[in-house]
């Protein structure tokens, strides 16, 4: 692998910015079987809770126009199984491990938070922007106010790992959020997470997910994406993981451009479990053929 | 994995049956076994968007076959490849139907729900057991492969609701009659159908696997999208991935709704 992708986030070094995304890649396990997990640059594992939650009720998933609704609801392990039984076989492998975890209060984030700090993974990444849970998740990531105090009480117990703050793009304005979260602490963020969107069956006239409503992700929310990173850049001074509806190299490079220091692709792994590996060795020879030393130097380098 | 279309064969205006080339995908697949295809042809085509579910439906010298029936924009994408394009598919995924040397089994399948049948029947018939089959469709055009089902099955009992063709109503009416005769039964198809002949199994005492076709992102255990709910030994109700430790479950321990 070659110098020109490596990359160093909060002084956490990755060997590529290639990162699969919470909620698309389990506990990164599941995929070991079809994929070299050490060619990545870092897997971010499903949101974890203090207790095992078993989500919400079938069926949970649907497909839409180039993307698809997803209405999970954030089922876990919990975060001592997660601990003890998933970590150590992600362990095995050369990437880095980021825990992106959540709770139903300040309280419970805290705790997991805190639990997670003493363990060897590498970076947090707080989730405050599920659309899919009725306590938490979103309703810490659509008021200043709560992501204020989520990522300011979290913060102060941790010690060991840089924190990311995972943003919604289900607010008005996402720069507040992204200066809040700065302010109260976050050592990087990520964004996006899932658009709240919703699909109907107009033969039965019910929606097609039980929740009714859904995160919507896949490369249909790419442009929100791209503007949200590229709002973000030019408000925050904290690195900026970019995230949305990546299906190819060419999207890491726009998500670069827009002001993304790493990327992290979802909904692509359930279209080609290869595909974040494809990604990794397509960026390679794109660098190259454009003379680009290092990825880092596309970062913000849109010319609006 | 990639392979050949060697045949992209319209059965009838629902229907058709797809033949792949790929010795590797052959020669890991077991009866119950599916993959996830992809139906586009172009890697910068991303709607639809996700790969599609199929159950191995037959595997012979090299090449395995698909059956499907014309949905949406995927199915109707996959009827227009033609004989000669590569097209994309993951391994075989999942769990697989499961034989304790029955000797006497029937098969219960509906539409397109017969698809993992096929192999299946031929797979029992080559270790020598006795196979029924038990199709059930709506209309004659749901009714398919009857030739090849011949080849392995000892006797075949059709039911259409139209009464076209076979005997006019639900496949469990002829296989109640029967029942007895079992020591096994294996269903693949609508979930009306599954639970109509797990009740039957479940009344007569018989073991009944049956394999379920949910709604998919990722077949690989990943996004938690097709989830069944079963009881376990102590009664209670666990969450089970269709993908991963189905689809071919024990029909006596699924929680129907």
């Amino acid at each position: 692998m070659s110098k020109s992708l490596e990359i160093e986030i909060c002084g956490v070094k990755f060997n590529n910015p290639i990162i699969t995304a919470s909620g698309t890649f389990g506990y990164g396990i599941e995929y070991a079987r079809f994929i070299d997990l050490n060619k990545l640059g870092g897997v971010s594992v499903k949101g974890i809770s203090l207790n095992e939650t078993t989500g919400n009720k079938m069926p949970r998933i649907m497909e839409t126009n180039a993307g698809m609704l997803n209405a999970i609801g954030l089922q876990n392990v919990g975060v001592e199984k997660f601990i003890k039984e998933k970590l150590p076989l992600l362990k095995k492998y050369d990437t880095r491990i980021i825990v992106n975890f959540w709770g139903k209060s300040i309280e419970e984030y805290v705790e997991v938070a805190r639990i997670l700090d003493e363990t060897d993974i590498d970076m947090l990444e707080m989730n405050i922007s599920c659309p899919n849970i009725k306590e938490g998740g979103i309703a810490f990531g659509t008021d200043p106010k709560m992501t204020y105090s989520v990522v300011y009480e979290t913060k102060k117990v941790i010690k060991n790992k840089p924190l990311i703050v995972k943003l919604s793009p289900n607010v008005t304005d996402i720069k507040l959020f992204g200066k809040v979260a700065q302010e109260a602490g976050a050592d990087a963020i990520s964004a996006i997470n899932t658009l709240l969107g919703m699909a109907i069956n107009i033969e039965t006239k019910k929606p097609y997910i039980s929740n009714i409503t859904g995160g919507l992700s896949g490369p249909a929310i790419k442009p929100v994406a791209i503007r949200m990173v590229y709002e973000l850049y030019k408000t925050v001074s904290i690195p900026i993981i970019g995230i949305g509806g990546i299906m190819n190299y060419k999207d890491v490079v726009e998500f670069y451009l827009a002001g993304a220091s790493a990327v992290q692709i979802g909904t692509a792994n359930f279209v080609n479990p290869e595909i974040s590996i494809k990604i990794v060795t397509e960026l390679e020879d794109y660098l190259k053929s454009k003379k680009v030393d290092k990825i880092t130097d596309l970062t913000g380098k849109v010319i609006a | 994995m990639k392979g050949k279309v060697v045949n992209n064969l319209m059965l009838n205006d629902k229907y058709y049956l797809m033949e792949i080339e790929s010795e590797d995908f052959v020669n890991k697949a077991k009866p119950g076994h599916f993959m996830m295809v992809k139906a586009q042809q172009y890697d910068y085509l991303y709607d639809p968007l996700l790969r599609r579910p199929f159950g191995v439906c037959d595997i012979e010298r090299g090449r395995f076959k698909i059956l499907y029936v014309l949905i949406g924009k995927g199915t109707n994408l996959l009827s227009q490849i033609k004989t000669g394009s590569q097209i994309e598919f993951s391994e075989p995924l999942g769990n697989t139907f499961k034989f304790n040397n029955e000797k006497t089994v029937a098969l219960v399948g509906g539409g397109v729900g017969i698809a993992p049948l096929l192999f299946l029947a031929k797979y029992l018939h080559n270790q020598d057991v006795l196979v029924d089959l038990y199709y059930g469709g709506k209309t004659e055009d749901d009714i398919l492969l009857i030739d090849e089902f011949k080849k392995y099955c000892q006797h075949i009992e059709v039911t259409t609701e139209n009464g076209k063709v076979g005997k006019k109503g639900i496949v469990t009416s002829p296989l109640s009659e029967n029942i007895k005769k079992y020591e096994k039964i294996y269903a693949c198809g609508p979930k009306r159908m599954l639970q109509a002949t797990s009740t039957l199994a479940i009344n007569h005492n018989i073991p009944i696997e049956v394999s379920l076709d949910e709604r998919m992102a990722c077949g690989m255990g990943a996004c938690l999208g097709c989830l069944v709910y079963v009881k376990n030994d102590q009664g209670e109700i666990e969450q089970k991935r269709c993908c991963v430790e189905g689809p071919v479950f024990d029909g006596a321990r699924i929680v129907w709704e």
